[in-house]
């Protein structure tokens, strides 16, 4: 820096002082525009599913055809589209796309850009910006997975389970309440998010159809109508217009019934063989159960970095002097593949974390704390993470006695009188 | 013949209150000038206007209320000045917001038009009067640029705008300092050749650069577009943690030093006391504001700590609501304190014999330090 300003003194009358002045009024412009960047920011843009390309092996003109057939059927970001097959509101869908800024009559639009994209990205990655700070990740919307719902393990959720997540948000999640949102607003949020869901899970679909290509199709999926709506887009829709029929029936809780003999039922499940909820909850409810599994987001990504991993060992023990041209030819395909691999989910995934029980004595539920909403958890299960169905093995009406267990568990003193806890003089007594 | 009683001394606001402090009294004696300051009132008006424009700046972003008048210049067709006043001040939250933020920043401009007026008519020094010029170019770039912003609807010109407000900010208050009477009374009186930079100079403009720096770096994390990666997003934030910390660790040794703690004997004036206190307050302030900022944001950062340590931090049933008043006060409270830094940086640093005296620019001129 003192050669710097040495070299501006030599050539400027101004003196040393006036050198250092300069120097570092330039410092700060020149980093202010460094920082800002210099050129217009570029049109918003879906990003592909790259680790799911990579997985399938696609080639740049597959991807290519994947992303062509997709603009096509949705649009973009700001000019969101749906063929009229797929049942989606477009009105609301404008609303929450594009860039935030007031239409004519002073509407604000692009909601989902100023509410949720800086953490579920503008795809619905769930790779937004502030994606890596928190804990546990934002959704990816792309699988079509949805955790919590009013609706069989499998099966979608309906629109009010989105609208009812948007207004309350979850609880120990950084997922906040947008409870201050206008009902009409929260509606096109969660029309939107079915909207980037489908989209996701048709290109899921689309990238996994090359796979079952034949021969003579030379690697090209069919242009046809028919196998786009048919094996592609009909499989997705359907599910979530079937959403409507799948909601879970419960049972009313009998009106006379007694708590603590309801209680002593749900301990009795909690800890038997058929619930069996204390393999991951643990024995004293805190969530120290088998603490070592993912949940399905992260599990894609675990089983590609194992996949990457384990091609790279297995080239590196690989002689190929003894092979044939051709054998040396697809070896170097594969060390170009699994090296491209390894790039994209240095960029495009997020390192995977495992996924932890509730502790079920902190009162905490991201689900909703309603006995209803525990009833569904316990009942169908948790989509997407380890949290197994009680149906089919737990009677529906005995599922309200582990609900009423779980509910009492944050009051219930965890542990001996006298071990866990000093005796206090009150105790003795 | 016994020496004359000089005249009670008017008192002066806003940033001369920060000078007044540091003045001594055999200083106030010699003040002979006795026409009002008009120059440095408009200069402190100038300050007060900005910073309630900045006010309405940091509530447009916090709101994403900058696309809510789609035209510029005119206002949904309206000639600016001529827009229904009920449509307007009783319309959508976020067209007031836009709107009053047109409307203060014209107010803004014209303000620095008749300040350049009064300071050509009351012999200001060289650097004044540059420091003027600046102020009208920075005003009309401002302005210039949020119409732009508003026109391509660009985030990198929404971050170029938040980046020249406090830099034009800092260019009023410095403005308002120099016009200072108290102010150009002591510095005419202790004028005498200055042999490098003091230290405290040295800490003052380093203080200075750094929480402008920061104001860049919050801005650029505003203004996040929302199509970067995580990784983009995390070297930001890195670097505005950096920033923090640097400014507090600048902020902490001006206290050390005005208070004589790091060089013995030179912690002697009160006024650099009191502004280098009220910084490091600001500062930790801020450090607080940024902490409830981003968790009225983006939740609880437990991505931050490792696995392990994260699934011991207990939970709660609270969640943050979305565009609640008390998020949006922190988060705009966070944006104006980092001014509020800037600006007491301004003073300390031309108080602290920092860049413009090293760079041995004038900042009183001649006339006005003989009368």
């Amino acid at each position: 820096m003192n050669n710097v300003i040495a070299w501006c003194c030599a050539f400027s009358p101004v003196g040393k002082a006036k050198a250092t002045n300069l120097l570092g009024v330039i410092s700060v412009v020149a980093l202010s525009l460094l920082a800002t960047g210099c050129g217009q920011t570029p049109a918003a843009s879906f990003r592909l599913n790259l680790v799911e390309s990579s997985k399938q092996q696609l080639t740049t003109s597959q991807e290519q055809q994947v992303a062509t057939i997709l603009a096509a059927l949705f649009g973009t970001p700001d000019e969101p589209r749906v063929p009229p097959e797929i049942n989606l509101d477009v009105a609301k869908l404008k609303l929450a796309a594009g860039p935030v800024r007031s239409d004519i009559v002073g509407r604000k639009n692009g909601l989902y850009r100023e509410h949720c994209a800086h953490c579920h990205g503008v795809t619905g990655d769930g790779m937004g910006p502030t994606a890596a700070f928190l804990n546990p990740y934002p959704r990816d919307y792309r699988p079509g997975v949805f955790k919590f719902k009013s609706t069989e393990r499998a099966d979608k959720p309906t629109h009010p389970d989105l609208v009812m997540v948007l207004r309350n948000g979850l609880a120990g999640s950084s997922m906040p309440s947008f409870a201050l949102l206008s009902d009409a607003k929260i509606d096109a949020l969660a029309e939107y998010v079915k909207y980037l869901s489908i989209r996701g899970e048709v290109e899921l679909s689309l990238m996994r159809a090359y796979f079952e290509l034949d021969d003579e199709d030379e690697g090209v999926l069919p242009q046809s109508r028919e196998f786009l709506f048919e094996e592609i887009i009909d499989p997705v829709t359907e599910m979530w217009a079937a959403a409507d029929d799948a909601i879970i029936d419960v049972p009313d809780m009998p009106a006379d019934l007694d708590m603590v003999a309801s209680i002593a039922k749900g301990k009795e499940l909690f800890y038997g063989n058929k619930a069996n909820c204390v393999k991951c909850h643990g024995v004293s409810g805190l969530g120290d159960g088998q603490a070592n599994d993912y949940d399905d987001w992260n599990k894609v990504v675990l089983q590609a970095q194992k996949t990457v991993d384990g091609g790279v060992k297995q080239a590196e023990k690989t002689s190929t002097w003894d092979m044939s041209a051709e054998e040396r030819d697809e070896h170097r395909i594969e060390l170009a593949w699994l090296d491209r691999f390894e790039t994209v989910l240095d960029g495009n995934a997020l390192r995977p974390r495992m996924i932890r029980p509730r502790n079920l004595r902190q009162g905490v539920y991201r689900g909703g704390m309603r006995p209803l909403d525990l009833y569904y958890r316990i009942h169908a299960g948790i989509n997407g993470a380890p949290m197994p169905a009680a149906k089919g093995t737990v009677p529906p009406e005995d599922i309200w006695h582990i609900v009423n267990y779980i509910k009492s568990l944050p009051y219930d003193f965890n542990g001996t009188l006298g071990v866990d806890r000093p005796m206090v003089a009150r105790d003795r007594m | 013949m016994p020496p004359q009683r000089p005249p009670p001394q008017r008192p002066i606001k806003c940033c001369s209150f920060l000078v007044n402090v540091m003045s001594d009294t055999k200083s106030l004696k010699n003040n002979a000038v006795k026409s009002p300051n008009v120059a440095h009132w408009i200069a402190c008006s100038l300050v007060a206007a900005t910073g309630v424009l900045l006010t309405f700046g940091a509530l447009v972003t916090t709101y994403e209320a900058a696309m809510a008048v789609p035209d510029w210049p005119g206002t949904y067709g309206h000639n600016m000045f001529l827009f229904p006043f009920a449509e307007w001040f009783f319309g959508p939250w976020d067209l007031f917001l836009e709107h009053g933020h047109r409307l203060l920043g014209a107010s803004v401009g014209v303000i620095s038009l008749v300040l350049a007026v009064a300071v050509w008519k009351t012999n200001q020094s060289s650097t004044v009067r540059g420091l003027v010029v600046a102020a009208v170019f920075l005003v009309v770039l401002q302005g210039v640029l949020g119409g732009l912003r508003v026109l391509l609807d660009d985030k990198t010109v929404a971050k170029v705008h938040a980046c020249t407000g406090p830099l034009f900010f800092s260019v009023a208050v410095a403005i308002a300092t120099l016009t200072s009477r108290r102010f150009q009374n002591k510095f005419s009186q202790s004028e005498t050749a200055v042999s490098g930079m003091p230290l405290g100079g040295w800490i003052a403009t380093g203080l200075l650069f750094a929480s402008y720096i920061q104001l860049v770096a919050g801005a650029q994390l505003r203004h996040l577009d929302p199509a970067v990666g995580p990784s983009t997003f995390r070297w930001l934030v890195l670097f505005h943690l950096v920033g923090a910390a640097t400014v507090a660790a600048l902020s902490l040794a001006a206290v050390c030093e005005s208070f004589g703690l790091i060089v013995t004997g030179s912690g002697r004036d009160v006024g650099r006391r009191f502004l280098s206190a009220a910084i490091l307050f600001f500062v930790c302030s801020q450090v607080l504001l940024g902490f409830g900022a981003w968790i009225v944001s983006w939740g609880v950062p437990l991505g931050l700590l490792p696995d392990a340590l994260a699934s011991r931090v207990p939970e709660t049933n609270a969640v943050v609501v979305a565009r609640s008043s008390l998020s949006s006060l922190i988060v705009t409270g966070h944006v104006l304190i980092g001014m509020m830094i800037l600006g007491a940086s301004v003073v300390y640093c031309i108080v602290s014999g920092g860049l413009p005296e090293a760079a041995g620019v004038k900042l009183v001129s001649r006339r006005r330090a003989l009368a």
